[in-house]
């Protein structure tokens, strides 16, 4: 265990003197806040006056929404109902930004349906929402109780709102919450994928400069192999951790300066004159919902590294295998394509399995190991029905049985072929060492 | 000390040794002799446990050679290997400590040798700032470190220029004193005969002979004789007629000659001295045995003859 631990340690010391590690760790994070920056500002837009038409066929609003509506904000009322289609394309609603569909069971289904043309700023989404429960509530409290609107408030059912791309109003190039889970897949994937490598460039580097042999005399191959996996993968969650830390503060810091407008509820009631609806419309914003409230960072995280680390040993096993039997550094080639594929594989089903989450071939593909880890990020973060949580488990015990197997076999293969040089590697010849 | 007991090995149902089988003893140093592909590193390797035999066994003072062995045994493979990027510092407390030393201790050896060496400035320098003269003792330093009590060389001076030959020689020797053990594999027959005490040659995994050094010249030597005389050389041809073959000569001057004989017919030294003596003056008459390379050479050649036949 003293020898593990010894290569572990030397093989963490050398990742973190390694300069581009180092760089790694603090820009990779700062590249993922970039990219959640420009998601966010590309939200915002310049627009500052939108066109709203409610499409209120039973005349439920009377052609009233507020007496003093926000500026940028202007309504406009018809009573009909027309198809999303024709509101995206027909000329007439073309100088309408916005469409709320005023549903004529929206007293008993709380639903609200929204299109837009262009992507909407937070604040605008959150104008809208205020406005229309507020109008909402006054006709409730006026024609089914004897309620106060503060009273009825305090008993009522929010509606429930439905943003839409006009364009797309069946939302299928969308799935906030699926493409969430497909981040963090993909993360485990890359991280994979580059310590991965790491193995594997470690193992053919010992070879190549012949220390293996030094090593060899002091350590049998399985020790050496398990302290180098332990030690690169202690990296690779030392790396993760300063990740989550940095992007974990970057989304801090974004939420209270930033982008206040988009994640201050006081800011928005600020701007509908009402303070004291803040709270309530801070729950409301679908997006803000989503990344503060909806995404269940305990539990993602805490399988995010369970995955991880059943990923990281699984194909780990394979970068070690292909390392320790290479004949030379540019022999491993070969190998190195089929796994990459195998890895883009993974994240491609993960692109299946967000727009077909509830197909058999999406159920296989959660269990499958070399898929496993990025199909059930997806599926944790669309969230497990009640009484379903077990198939998580069961995922995650297939990939750890998998990664075991697969380190077994890789430590055959890495005994056998550690102290073999200048060889060109063939498939016959892993097999012949697997059965050894 | 070391029992290699009848060793095989087989690969891809190639006989890599067959049936080898010395013993090393405590406080001798034996060469390993053997052309390219006999079998050596892989015999070496096998004593290392880095790889396992297909048949026989390794013995460490009557124990059977097991993992926790390996403390005692310090092995410098033909192809060196040192991580690059690590300083020499680094790398030393990494190899110390994966053989058993403490930090406390590795530290104490690694100032020591590092100053017996005259290497102390070296300390933080990175493998790959170093020449390969200098990254050959910082190896050589790794492999003695935890002062085992067999040390097991393969070619330990190559790389080396004759001054660094002569400094591991003298280290060497004493580590010999100190009853340590030493297997060296060579091909510098030199230093061979310099330095062991005994020799096993192998060659096509078997063992083709192994006795001291001494013994295996004197098994082969020739009836050669070197000697030097001062006189005519025309008086010394003639006095020695048919029982005696001159094989070559060296002139010192006009009158001063070394000459090599090879006794024929059954004769002795002392029917070579009645023969010249009064003819010339004789300065030195000493007998030539083979030198390593010579035995190296000529059994490896006879091998491969009868295999051939």
């Amino acid at each position: 265990m003293n020898k593990i631990l010894l290569i572990a340690k030397r093989e963490i010391a050398e990742r973190f003197n390694n300069r581009s590690f180092r760089w790694l760790m603090f820009l990779g994070p700062l590249f993922v806040l970039g990219m959640v920056y420009i998601f966010l500002a590309t939200t915002t837009t310049n627009k500052k006056e939108w066109n709203v038409i409610l499409f209120d066929k039973k005349e439920i609003f009377d052609t009233k929404i507020t007496p003093n509506p926000p500026e940028n904000l202007s309504f406009f009322f018809i009573n009909a109902f027309i198809d999303y289609d024709e509101f995206a394309h027909q000329e007439k609603y073309q100088k309408y930004d916005i469409s709320v569909w005023i549903n004529e069971k929206i007293v008993s289904n709380k639903k609200v349906m929204v299109t837009y043309r262009e992507k909407l700023p937070e604040h605008v989404k959150r104008q809208i929402i205020f406005l229309v429960e507020r109008r909402m509530e006054e006709i409730m409290v006026d024609q089914f109780t004897d309620l106060s609107v503060e009273k009825f408030r305090e008993i009522k059912q929010s509606l429930n709102f439905d943003f839409r791309d006009a364009y797309d109003p069946k939302n299928e190039k969308s799935n906030t919450a699926s493409w969430v889970g497909f981040s963090f897949g993909a993360l485990i994937i890359l991280f994979v994928f580059m310590f991965g490598m790491t193995i594997l460039r470690s193992v053919s580097r010992e070879k190549s400069n012949r220390i293996v042999e030094v090593l060899l005399s002091s350590v049998n191959a399985k020790q050496l192999l398990t302290g180098k996996v332990l030690g690169i993968g202690f990296s690779a969650i030392v790396q993760f951790a300063v990740w989550t830390l940095i992007v974990g503060a970057g989304l801090a810091i974004f939420r209270s300066t930033v982008f206040p407008d988009m994640f201050s509820a006081e800011l928005v009631a600020d701007a509908v004159n009402n303070v004291n609806y803040s709270a309530e419309l801070a729950t409301q914003s679908p997006f803000v919902d989503l990344i503060f409230n909806q995404i269940q960072y305990t539990n993602m995280l805490l399988f995010f590294a369970l995955f991880f680390i059943g990923a990281y040993l699984f194909y780990g096993a394979f970068f070690a295998m292909i390392g320790a039997s290479m004949g030379s550094e540019s022999d491993g080639q070969q190998f190195i394509i089929p796994l990459s594929l195998l890895l883009l594989a993974s994240i491609l089903s993960g692109y299946f399995v967000v727009y077909s989450p509830s197909t058999t071939l999406a159920m296989w593909l959660s269990y499958i190991p070399f898929t496993s880890p990025m199909v059930m990020m997806i599926e944790l973060s669309n969230g497990f029905e009640d009484g379903n949580a077990w198939q998580l488990f069961l995922s995650l015990a297939i990939l750890f049985i998998s990664a075991f197997l697969m380190l077994i076999l890789a430590g055959r293969i890495y005994k056998n072929g550690l102290l073999r040089f200048n060889h060109r590697l063939k498939l016959k010849m892993l097999i012949k060492w697997m059965k050894k | 000390m070391i029992n290699v007991e009848n060793i095989s090995k087989y690969i891809h149902h190639q006989t890599i040794l067959d049936d080898v089988s010395f013993t090393l003893e405590k406080g001798e140093i034996l060469g390993l002799l053997g052309p390219n592909g006999a079998g050596k590193t892989t015999l070496m390797r096998i004593i290392n446990k880095i790889t396992n035999p297909s048949k026989g066994f390794v013995s460490f003072d009557g124990d059977l050679m097991k993992e926790q062995h390996l403390i005692n045994i310090g092995y410098l493979p033909e192809e060196r290997g040192l991580y690059q990027s690590m300083t020499v510092e680094k790398q030393m407390l990494f190899l110390g400590k994966l053989r058993g030393l403490s930090a406390t201790d590795t530290k104490t050896q690694m100032d020591f040798w590092l100053e017996k060496f005259d290497i102390s400035a070296w300390r933080k320098k990175r493998i790959e700032e170093l020449s390969k003269g200098m990254a050959q003792k910082v190896q050589f330093i790794c492999t003695i470190l935890h002062e085992p009590d067999v040390l097991i060389l393969d070619e330990p001076f190559s790389g080396f220029d004759p001054i660094n030959i002569e400094l591991i020689r003298k280290e060497l020797l004493e580590f010999k004193k100190k009853g340590k053990s030493i297997i060296i594999s060579t091909h510098n027959m030199n230093n061979v005969e310099e330095i062991c005490d005994r020799a096993i040659l192998i060659n096509k995994g078997q063992v083709v002979l192994q006795g001291t050094i001494d013994e295996l010249r004197q098994q082969h030597k020739e009836d050669i004789y070197k000697i030097s005389f001062k006189g005519n050389m025309i008086a010394f041809a003639n006095a020695l007629w048919a029982g005696y073959e001159i094989i070559d000569k060296e002139v010192h001057s006009d009158d001063t000659f070394t000459i090599y004989l090879k006794m024929r017919q059954g004769n002795k030294i002392n029917d070579l001295l009645n023969a010249v003596i009064g003819q010339v003056e004789i300065s030195s008459v000493e007998e030539v045995l083979p030198s390593m390379e010579n035995v190296f050479v000529k059994s490896i050649n006879a091998q491969n003859e009868i295999e051939s036949e």
